[in-house]
């Protein structure tokens, strides 16, 4: 006889999992009760949204499933955020949320929350258990949902007594999908189709998101691209996915994108999107999008075709399959040259990123930084400014080195995110790039950090502002900064020190000189290459803005480039 | 108004996420009827929508876990313009319609 707590975490297990992220409470007790000797280990948050974050740090990382635990009531909803986040950014998630005892719900105990209620519009599938006979049955099926087709997040709710119940326990379950609706093209039968439009084609480029990464396709796609040597971007998550030195990469796309990845996108004739939502970011004002082109939309999930522009071909399936496909179907043909498409794209005047660019201290700052990160690093980046210059100025073609909160725009998800990405990756230098707002979202994570020796190297970028706010207000609301002023911030250095982490401080003045001083590449390299946890915070002008930018609601073409 | 039959598994928040499918849209619902159907269960919706929006809840539908088949009462088929599977018309129309 098992305990459900017990099954609970054998069934953990036998799904590869060896480490979650939680913090406890009293409906989720039993399961912490089972914890020692289990073989899975726990990792104490100070906070559930740091648990749930850190979880899926730790899944976008690796590619697994990520869990996070909690108690009923405010330690569920204190969840919301995270799953929120990994619906959007598709990362596989498990959370397991403690519930009051059966006989008690629905009658508005102490700490009862319905969090199945709350969390149903935000996961791929939930489940409340109702009997211990459930409890590998959920599991299996949870995950299943989590880490099949587009991931997403799954929470299964386990009343209090289930997890105190005893019951024989046969081992886990296995779950088996009962029968969908066949992909669309699981026959390949579109590869002609996709190469009649090519050649057809003066004018055609391809863009790159998460799907890419999700779907393991790297090698095929890049071998794909080499192939079709057609100007060729990414969005945010789609970033690392292309080789940036590739003749035919021009970068992010979107909003904070580079002029020539935005230019190329409004006058192409035909977009091959491979993996990507084509979220408002991403296209600008929606009926002005990539108007003069044909889409061929490959995506995994059908749900995600059509949300702002029509695609005029879709190729469901995984990119595994279907990029192979077509590539072996464009080995029987020859296409147009697109040489001189592909010059005009990618050209001097276009590929410049920002004209102030390197001469924007910040900026210089994260080139120093990235540039002398050692092989296999990893960058986290909160949400903000930061947060796009650090993707505009991200470089490598580590698929999975450069992980952000894209889709929810969650502020405060970057530190606990680098929790989970270090305990995944010990051996990788993590770099997390923050806010001085976002920051101080999770700022209680210090202490997890600390306690657990985890070498992160945390970057504020300071200025003492809610940036990316403020730059809207200044462009757009007549520099009305309402509610955006952190001139108080408190000193991190010493709050760092609270926490036993050693911090220092730059500024402007060290991104200067170019190249920088040997004193402040010394310091760089120091920070970086600290066996500890080091906090730097480097003090940015408060009105630096990012650009280039489209304004809300017009077209990629029309980027402002300065204020 | 369009009517929509969703077969579906009887599981937990399946007819939930279903209607949420809807409401998530600011779509009323003024008409919803649920019931089993055989050895599943069937909900018929009547929705005022127009195409774009019945492309993407057909979509949607057909993304929650335990939706089986996703049916329209109304005859749209013909004036169909956002022709993706699974949604009323054949892979070979769609690949025609993009050559074209």
């Amino acid at each position: 006889m098992l305990k459900g707590a017990d099954i609970v975490l054998q069934c953990l297990r036998a799904e590869g999992v060896d480490l979650v992220f939680g913090y406890p409470g009293g409906a989720i007790m039993p399961l912490y009760d089972a914890l020692d000797g289990s073989g899975v280990r726990h990792i104490l948050t100070r906070h559930e949204q740091g648990a749930v974050f850190a979880a899926e740090g730790y899944a976008r990382v690796t590619g697994k499933v990520g869990v996070a635990m909690a108690t009923s009531g405010p330690g569920a909803t204190n969840l919301v955020t995270g799953i929120a986040d990994a619906k959007m950014d598709s990362v596989p998630l498990v959370c397991i949320t403690g519930q009051v005892r059966s006989a008690l719900i629905g009658t508005d105990a102490f700490q009862e929350t319905d969090v199945f209620g709350v969390t149903l519009s935000l996961t791929k599938w939930s489940r409340l258990v109702r009997n211990i006979d459930e409890i590998p049955d959920v599991i299996a099926e949870g995950f299943h949902w989590a880490r099949s087709g587009r991931p997403g997040p799954v929470v299964i709710d386990i009343p209090t007594d289930m997890l105190k119940a005893k019951k024989e326990f046969s081992g886990p379950s296995e779950f088996t999908p009962h029968a969908r609706p066949a992909d669309a093209n699981a026959d390949g039968g579109f590869t002609d189709t996709v190469v009649a439009l090519l050649r057809q084609s003066a004018k055609p480029v391809a863009l790159v998101g998460a799907g890419a990464k999700l779907s393991g396709a790297i090698p095929d796609l890049r071998r794909l691209l080499d192939r079709l040597s057609i100007p060729t971007f990414a969005t945010v998550h789609g970033l690392g996915a292309v080789d940036p030195q590739a003749p035919y990469y021009l970068g992010m796309v979107g909003m904070h994108g580079t002029r020539a990845a935005n230019m190329a996108l409004h006058e192409t004739d035909l977009l091959l999107v491979f993996g990507a939502r084509l979220d408002d970011r991403v296209t600008g004002e929606p009926t002005r999008f990539a108007p003069h082109a044909k889409i061929i939309h490959f995506e995994i999930d059908p749900a995600q075709l059509d949300r702002v522009r029509p695609c005029d071909l879709p190729v469901i399936g995984n990119l595994a399959d279907t990029i192979p496909a077509f590539e072996a179907e464009l080995q029987r043909h020859s296409l147009p040259d697109f040489g001189g498409w592909r010059a005009a794209a990618c050209g001097p005047e276009r590929a410049e990123l920002d004209p102030r660019g390197l001469a924007q201290p910040t900026i210089r700052f994260l080139d120093e930084l990235f540039s002398r990160l050692p092989e296999g690093s990893v960058i986290l980046a909160d949400v903000g400014q930061h947060q796009m210059w650090a993707a505009q100025r991200y470089r490598s073609s580590s698929p999975r080195g450069f992980i952000t909160s894209g889709g929810l725009g969650s502020m405060g998800f970057a530190l606990p995110a680098a929790v989970g990405v270090q305990l995944a990756r010990p051996d990788a230098c993590v770099l997390c790039v923050s806010g001085d707002g976002g920051f101080q979202m999770n700022i209680q994570e210090l202490a997890t950090v600390h306690r657990l020796g985890l070498p992160i190297k945390m970057v504020i970028i300071d200025n003492k502002y809610l940036g990316m706010v403020r730059q809207w207000q200044q462009l757009f609301y007549q520099r009305n900064y309402a509610e955006t002023d952190l001139s108080d911030n408190p000193d991190f250095v010493e709050i760092a020190k609270a926490y036993k982490i050693h911090g220092f401080r730059m500024n402007e003045d060290a991104m200067r000189e170019f190249p920088v001083s040997p004193e402040t590449g010394d310091q760089i390299d120091r920070f970086l290459r600290s066996p500890k946890p080091e906090l730097l915070v480097f003090d940015c002008a408060p009105e630096a803005n990012v650009f280039p930018m489209v304004p809300a609601g017009a077209p990629l073409s029309e980027m402002m480039l300065e204020e | 108004m369009q009517l929509f039959h969703i077969r579906y598994r009887n599981t937990q928040g399946t007819l939930m996420r279903i209607l949420n499918a809807a409401s998530r849209r600011g779509l009323e619902l003024p008409a919803v009827q649920a019931a089993a159907a055989e050895r599943d269960h069937q909900v018929t919706l009547a929705l005022d929508v127009n195409q774009k929006q019945t492309g993407q809840l057909y979509r949607e539908w057909y993304s929650i876990a335990d939706v089986i088949h996703v049916g329209s009462g109304a005859a749209h088929t013909a004036a169909w313009v956002s022709h993706h599977p699974p949604a009323g018309v054949t892979l070979e129309d769609s690949r025609a319609a993009a050559r074209a």
